[in-house]
């Protein structure tokens, strides 16, 4: 190839400026994430670290300067997994190029990530995260205190909900920085502050709005995690969306997912609860008013039974009853006593019966007089008998009493006479 | 029963909402006797009454606390736009962290 004069070239530091400038400018490597393991990791004195991004292909060098690097709440490793994000520099005088970062994030189970894993762990173990120690909130707080950045969106969250929910509501706020290095000690400073006594305060919230996950690391420390922990008002930890989750969520008593959601937990409507009084109220005057109307009907159906209505109904009834019976009574009689007098007349001829009657008596007795007169011993020596008695007049009834030469009386019906015994011979 | 009247109004809003609730029950069950009723029921209307008052009682405030020259805290009343929660002199607050 053949150079002429004619040719047009650019000098080596003009060629650079170009590329830095192309670089540089260029949209495409600025404000971009870079997945990658560190390599070469170099803490400068200066303050400075510098380090070599790889993956499975290739390699790029990284810088992550002082300025950029103060917020950094982790210790970078060698190998460690990361996403940095930032832009190209080119350093023109050697003509290379290198990704000035201004974030580092851990790339899944990163140092940061193990580090609250262990905080966990070890928190877990004093029982700062117990579910048993948790406590209710009250249902009616007084007084709200509320730990946050006074100036965020979420403490103008937490008053306007608080407020549309329960106007009359007392509000203290213990204002704390909520990002930075001295975060950890200002929200912790601020939690203990609002549970002096002489603030009678009822229920906490504290937190912050959502942020990136470094913004949010505060709420990580063990010395706020503690300080929830150690609160003696119940307490509501209320960071950033619902996606991210603290360690301080675990230690507080409820974990909203936001600040809104926290002064909805903290604060009953007024209107719920008024509505609600309105509503017993009504119920206590209906049943009273029931009880009263159901007694009231009850006695009315008693008084207005016929006894208490007419009460000379009860004597009447037994007029009635007793005419009635007399009616009964006489007429039975009347009965009986017409059925007597036809039983009555057809009786036969009651005098021809007791003379039938007395005739047969006479008869009768006609008939004993006879047989004992017939049986009288009188009766019998007029038959031709007669009784024979010795001297001393008794009466004879054997030859064996008798001797010849006794004299005997023989007695007849018509008179006596006495007798000298001639002989005696006994027969059979 | 319940102590007098000085205790009545140490009762929690919860507490008398609770016994407000029971009463309605019981005047609901309809097992008590007339006397007993009225009597639970004025019980009833004086509950309701004091739960009405403990919402209406606490005055809005807002305070903030504030750390004085001496490093003591204490609170400062602080005016907040009611629709959007914000605080009035909100710049001034940022120098106030305890």
């Amino acid at each position: 190839m053949e150079i002429n004069s004619e040719v047009q070239f650019y000098t080596v530091t003009e060629i650079n400026r170009l590329i830095k400038f192309e670089l540089e400018e260029n949209p495409r490597f600025n404000n971009i994430w870079i997945r990658g393991e560190i390599y070469n990791l170099t803490y400068h004195s200066s303050g400075h670290i510098y380090f070599t991004l790889k993956d499975d292909g290739a390699v790029i060098s990284a810088v992550f300067f002082r300025y950029a690097n103060k917020n950094l709440k982790f210790r970078l490793e060698e190998g460690m997994s990361v996403l940095v994000y930032g832009g190209l520099t080119v350093f023109e005088k050697r003509g290379s190029y290198q990704f000035n970062v201004l974030s580092v994030r851990p790339e899944g189970a990163g140092e940061l990530q193990k580090r609250i894993e262990q905080l966990k762990q070890k928190l877990a173990k004093e029982g700062v995260f117990d579910q048993a120690r948790k406590r209710p909130l009250p249902f009616l707080p007084k007084r709200l205190g509320v730990a946050t950045s006074p100036t965020g969106a979420a403490v103008r969250d937490i008053i306007k909900v608080a407020l549309r929910r329960f106007p009359n509501i007392e509000i203290i706020i213990a204002p704390a920085k909520v990002q930075g290095d001295d975060a950890p000690v200002s929200i912790s400073r601020a939690i203990t502050e609002l549970n002096r006594p002489e603030l009678n305060i009822d229920v906490i919230i504290a937190g912050r709005g959502g942020g990136s996950f470094e913004d949010l690391f505060a709420f990580n420390e063990e010395i706020v995690v503690r300080a929830f922990f150690n609160s003696r008002v119940p307490i509501i930890s209320a960071v950033g969306h619902q996606i991210d989750h603290p360690l301080c969520d675990d230690a507080a008593d409820v974990a909203a997912p936001t600040p809104s959601a926290a002064a909805e937990i903290a604060v009953p409507q007024k209107k719920d609860l008024s509505d609600e009084i309105t509503y017993l109220h009504n119920r206590i005057s209906t049943a009273l008013m029931n009880s009263y109307s159901r007694d009231k009907t009850r006695l009315k159906n008693i008084i207005s039974k016929k006894v208490f209505r007419d009460p000379y109904e009860i004597v009447n009834l037994r007029g009635m009853l007793l005419n009635e019976m007399e009616n009964r009574i006489a007429l039975s009689m009347k009965h009986i006593i017409s059925g007597k007098k036809e039983k009555f007349l057809s009786l036969p001829d009651i005098a021809q019966i007791e003379k039938n009657f007395v005739r047969q008596l006479r008869h009768k007795f006609e008939m004993k007089v006879q047989a004992i007169h017939n049986l009288s011993p009188l009766a019998v020596m007029s038959r031709g008998y007669s009784i024979v008695t010795g001297s001393n007049d008794i009466i004879i009834k054997s030859v064996e009493n008798i001797t010849e030469g006794d004299s005997l009386s023989i007695r007849f019906s018509d008179g006596r006479v006495t007798a000298d015994v001639a002989s005696v011979k006994k027969e059979k | 029963m319940e102590k007098p009247k000085k205790n009545e109004s140490k009762k929690s809003f919860e507490n008398a909402l609770a016994e407000l609730e029971d009463i309605a029950e019981k005047l609901e069950d309809g097992t008590l006797g007339l006397d007993d009723s009225i009597k639970e029921f004025e019980k009833g209307i004086k509950l309701a009454r004091l739960c009405q008052e403990k919402l209406e009682e606490a005055e809005r405030k807002i305070e903030i606390l504030q750390k004085g020259e001496n490093g003591e805290v204490a609170s400062r009343k602080v005016s907040v736009k009611t629709d959007t929660g914000e605080i009035d002199d909100e710049e001034e607050l940022q120098g106030s962290l305890i």
